[in-house]
């Protein structure tokens, strides 16, 4: 009797009491607690399932049910009742996708396929723009229309994309289309990647469903460095620093130093990129857990060398399914068509508007507007061949217009957007004057400086993105523009935030480590062994929890 | 292959991560990044308030302060009447002391009736009032219903001088600055605004340049007078009005002195001060002369008893001048941070900074505004800071004590946990740090302000009324009791 009393006694010590209320809290959604994969009950819950589904591998409707039903409570901890959305949405795409694959006629094919795809933006249009339209609207017109209380379903961005490669695949003969139903919907609500990516292809995920399962001893290693990478990245980089600095210096820009400004753009910069990958590799690492692999979807993009690099680095799975359904779907490289005229178009246009609205405060909106317009013709009409530039770059500006508006419904994100569909113009054209040599090893000075000179574009591009809107983001970089060289007052400023600062430079040096490196700490890890890739693994939940008690950092105004 | 091991294996190792977890949950330490206390030296905080605490070692133990609150909670507040008036009785627990708000009160009812008389409010506080936040939205509303235009008095430079809206400065980088935050014994005395600046050339123009901004009666500078103090030698200044550069001789001979940069108003000007180096300048004051004018003085880090060190003398020059009918000291966020949760060396510290402002503008209505609500992480959760309540009861008291109008932000923004809904409410209203309020919160902080002195003005005006009908009858007359358990705090 003692001894079940001792471990009863030691577990409430370490666990605390459990309640009726605390078990249910498990299982009932709460819009304040989100099921996040860094999260403890995460942990716990993913150890019942796993456990299970260990014993399940050798079945096929059974195990798919199985985490078909653990997916849709993941995403009902997520969302609550929207699941219902998930698996309403799930049932139209599955049938639209069977009559697409059964008719022959390619007329009706295509009106399947563009109702479908109307379907699926108009719902991902009422949940995520709504709102940004009517605010546009009610600007641009005195408009008067009252906002819509609409909640964002988590993941419905790419749950939507997921399924609409899944049609246009079909569509396309690329693939053929499930078995049945169950299939599908195991495709589309898969937990690891459901909420935020990567966002996986039906042709790359489909064949791995019929394959008999199986987990090699690689495979396991592989997904614990990502799960423990991931889990560093995003809970002790991008958290500790967003909440105590860089969500302060955003939020009141004007009431920080030049300084600060800086290194929380900086400090951005490291936190969106471990927020982002970090997240994306433990549903990766948790996905190969489970016997599936999902494609790579960060492969360190600070170190690109020109933009054009950065996104063959960054997201990967977003910028190839925009490049595969939306740049060529509407020309690509080789024919122009009104949507990739039109939007442009209207960005110029407004640019150009907004330029002469505020013709009598400043001139400097007007500069703006004029220089970007006549950088972007120049960006073909300098090229020998024009004519296919001219489309290329348009195809190009409007797919990183959308790109940009994807991640957020807002005139930032538009403006990011812009800034990277332009540089990815001049890249083009700077490539064509100056041609890389193939076989030549590139000079490291040139390696350099291109490096540099990439990431502080990309900086600077984030600050876009990161800011509340477009004000904020001017005065963040006005404020950069005022900087002086003070060494006393940065020391006084990093050793005032030395935690945080400690950890950017931390997240950096581990981005800028060489390859090598990394694979070299990758094989020793492989070659520990089992209990010891265990206590590994707990010391970095013990980091984890660590820092999610660590209290914030009180504010400091310094004094200068 | 045997894939069994491996599901296993990767379950064992996932499972048995947990269990190294708790082990090392036993054996480490309970948090990585420690708050470490940081060099007082580069950090804005006042000196006063470092000294406070330090001193702040014959500490009540917090059963006694509780008893004292119990006690306080059920004295009724019972007031005496002022020149006829006599608010209803209040709890200590719900406290505002309109009563001792009656001479600003009279003050607005003369303006109302009026409308070319004038009143005049200081707003003192930390950097919660930084960039003219709060401060604007209650100035605003002065002037919508009672009239009046201009943002007030302002200082020459301030950290906080790029986020201002309300009014656009720009300085060159030559200017010294005294502030009392951090300065005890300054080369000439402080300013009403609780700085003074010297312009300090060498070789250099020292200029200042100040610019209307776009706030609703502010749009305009209206009749910017300089105000300087006394100096054994005179100094120039020239002011660039567009084209027009007007030449003049400062004359430093009272303790504060005014010089007209214009009459009417201007869009903006620039100030070149010229071999005035020994001169202390406190600042610019813009209003067109009547209405309502309020005045911001915000000090990042202050914690307000700074202010019973200003000069009565000088500051009583400074009434003469723009004539204050209200002063408001908004502090407290800078005092949460001590890991104490007896205030009573604060208590002490304030009262001696109100009776300074009592000494310095005679007659003068204060009111006194608590802190607002903060939220610091405990375990993993935010909750409000636990000494937040504390705080409050403190100023809550020292207001009583001084008789003093009394604002409860705290109660007044949703008490506990209020603070964690501000900054998680879409559109935000407070920012992360979980302690300042952005443009929309303050805003709405103003409003609630506004609101609540506004109140207290309508019954003020009903209670006039009835005093002038005669009908109001004598009631036996008792002054709060407050003193007694004042006694029992003092004597532990």
């Amino acid at each position: 009797m003692t001894t079940i009393e001792s471990i009863n006694n030691w577990f409430i010590e370490n666990f605390g009491a459990i309640t009726m209320e605390q078990v249910e809290s498990w299982f009932v959604y709460n819009p304040d607690e989100k099921l996040l994969f860094n999260t403890g009950l995460f942990l716990g819950l993913f150890l019942v399932f796993y456990f299970v589904y260990g014993f399940l591998r050798k079945t096929f409707y059974l195990r798919l049910t199985y985490v078909i039903l653990f997916s849709l409570f993941f995403y009902y901890k997520s969302s609550g009742i929207y699941f219902l959305l998930l698996l309403l949405s799930s049932v139209v795409d599955y049938g639209l996708s069977q009559i697409i694959y059964k008719e022959s006629r390619d007329g009706v094919k295509k009106l399947y396929l563009v109702i479908s795809v109307i379907l699926n933006l108009a719902l991902l249009g009422y949940f995520k723009y709504m709102n940004f339209l009517i605010v546009t609207f009610n600007d641009m017109f005195n408009g008067n229309f009252a906002l819509h209380n609409v909640f964002l379903p988590v993941g419905i961005s790419f749950y939507t994309f997921q399924s609409m490669s899944y049609i246009i695949e079909i569509y396309r003969e690329e693939i053929k289309p499930t078995k049945n139903y169950i299939e599908y919907l195991f495709f589309v609500s898969f937990f690891p990647q459901l909420v935020a990516g990567p966002i996986v292809r039906a042709k790359d995920f489909l064949p791995q469903i019929y394959q008999k399962l199986n987990l090699t001893k690689q495979d396991v290693n592989n997904a614990l460095f990502l799960i423990i990478g991931g889990l560093i990245k995003k809970t002790v980089i991008s958290n500790y620093i967003s909440v105590n600095f860089v969500d302060r210096v955003f939020d009141t820009p004007l009431s920080y130093t030049s300084f600060e400004n800086l290194m929380a753009s900086y400090g951005y910069a490291i936190q969106i990129y471990c927020d982002f990958s970090g997240y994306s590799d433990m549903a990766i690492g948790i996905a190969l857990l489970l016997g599936f692999k999902l494609p790579e979807n960060f492969r360190t993009p600070y170190k690109s060398t020109s933009i054009t690099d950065f996104w063959r680095r960054w997201h990967i799975s977003l910028s190839t399914w925009l490049k595969d359904f939306l740049y060529i779907s509407i020309g690509g490289n080789r024919s122009g068509s009104f949507a990739g005229y039109l939007f442009p178009s209207l960005f110029f246009f407004g640019l150009l508007l907004w330029g002469i609205s505020n013709y009598t405060t400043s001139i400097i909106p007007l500069i703006v507007a004029v220089s970007s317009i006549l950088i972007f013709c120049l960006s073909f009409l300098l090229s020998s061949k024009r004519k296919q530039t001219l489309v290329t770059n348009f195809n190009l500006f409007t797919t990183m217009l959308l790109g940009g508006l994807w991640h957020g419904a807002g005139a930032q994100f538009i403006v990011w957007g812009a800034l990277h569909g332009l540089a990815l113009a001049v890249h083009k054209i700077f490539m064509e004057f100056f041609p890389s040599q193939k076989d030549k090893k590139t000079n490291f000075l040139w390696r350099f400086f291109s490096i540099l000179i990439t990431f502080h574009f990309v900086v600077f591009c984030w600050i876009f993105f990161r800011a509340r809107d477009f004000e904020t983001a001017l005065q963040v970089i006005n404020t950069i523009g005022q900087l002086t060289f003070e060494p006393e007052l940065w020391k006084t400023i990093v050793l005032g935030y030395k935690n945080v600062f400690g950890l950017m430079l931390f997240g950096y040096v581990w981005h800028f480590l060489p390859e090598s490196f990394t694979n070299g700490m990758k094989s020793v890890f492989d070659k520990t062994p089992l209990l010891i890739k265990a206590i590994i693994l707990g010391f970095v939940y013990w980091i984890v929890y660590a820092t999610a008690v660590a209290g914030s950092q009180p504010f400091i105004y310094f004094q200068f | 292959m045997n894939t069994k091991s491996y599901f296993f294996q990767s379950f064992a190792i996932v499972a048995l991560a947990l269990v190294a977890f708790i082990g090392f949950k036993q054996i480490l330490p309970d948090k990585i990044f420690s708050e470490s206390k940081l060099d007082s030296k580069n950090i804005l905080i006042d000196s006063l308030l470092l000294e406070s605490v330090a001193e702040d070692s014959l500490a009540l133990d917090e059963d006694s302060v509780a008893k004292s609150e119990r006690l306080l909670n059920k004295q009724k507040i019972v007031y005496d009447e002022t020149g006829g008036i006599e608010y209803p009785a209040e709890t200590f627990e719900n406290y505002k002391g309109y009563q001792y708000l009656i001479h600003f009160y009279e003050r607005l009812y003369q303006l109302e009736k009026n409308p070319q008389n004038k009143v005049r409010i200081a707003y003192y506080g930390d950097s919660m009032t930084d960039g003219d936040l709060i401060v604007q939205d209650v100035r605003m509303k002065y002037q919508e219903r009672f009239g009046g235009n201009g943002v007030g008095f302002v200082s020459i430079t301030s950290e906080s001088a790029a986020s201002r809206g309300s009014v656009k400065a720009q300085y060159s980088k030559n200017w010294k600055t005294q502030s009392y935050l951090n300065v005890k014994k300054p080369i000439s005395p402080f300013g009403v605004n609780g700085h003074v600046f010297f312009a300090n050339n060498g070789g250099n123009t020292t200029w200042i340049q100040f610019e209307a901004g776009l706030n609703k009666f502010s749009t305009s500078l209206d009749n910017p007078t300089l105000y300087y103090g006394r100096s054994s030698r005179t100094g120039n200044v020239n002011f660039i009005i567009g084209k027009d550069t007007i030449k003049k001789t400062l004359s430093p001979n009272s303790l504060v002195n005014t010089l007209k940069v214009s009459s009417g108003s201007l869009k903006s000007f620039k100030a070149n001060f010229i071999h005035a180096d020994s001169i202390p300048i406190y600042g610019f004051n813009f209003d067109n002369g009547s209405g309502v004018h309020v005045d911001n003085f915000s000090q990042r880090g202050n914690s307000g008893l700074p202010i019973s060190m200003f000069n009565a003398d000088v500051m009583q020059a400074f009434n003469n001048s723009l004539k204050y009918d209200l002063v408001i000291l908004h502090y407290g966020t800078n005092v949460l941070n001590y890991g104490t949760k007896n205030y009573s060396w604060y208590e002490k510290g304030m009262t001696k900074t109100v009776n300074k402002i009592k000494e310095s503008f005679p007659g003068v209505s204060i009111l006194i505004v608590s802190t607002a609500d903060k939220s610091t992480k405990y375990d993993m959760e935010m909750k409000t800071d636990s000494a937040v309540v504390p705080l409050m009861k403190a100023q809550k008291h020292y207001a009583l004590e001084t008789q003093s109008g009394f604002v409860n932000l705290y109660t007044l923004m949703g008490g506990d946990g209020s603070m964690i809904k501000w900054v998680d409410e879409s559109p935000a209203k407070a920012n992360k740090d979980y302690t300042h309020f952005n443009q929309r919160g303050a805003k709405a902080i103003g409003n609630l302000l506004y609101e609540q002195l506004s109140k207290g003005y309508d019954e003020y005006k009903i209670l006039r009324e009835k005093r002038d009908a005669g009908v109001s009858k004598r009631k036996a007359v008792r002054k709060a009791k407050a003193d007694s358990v004042s006694v029992t705090n003092d004597s532990l």
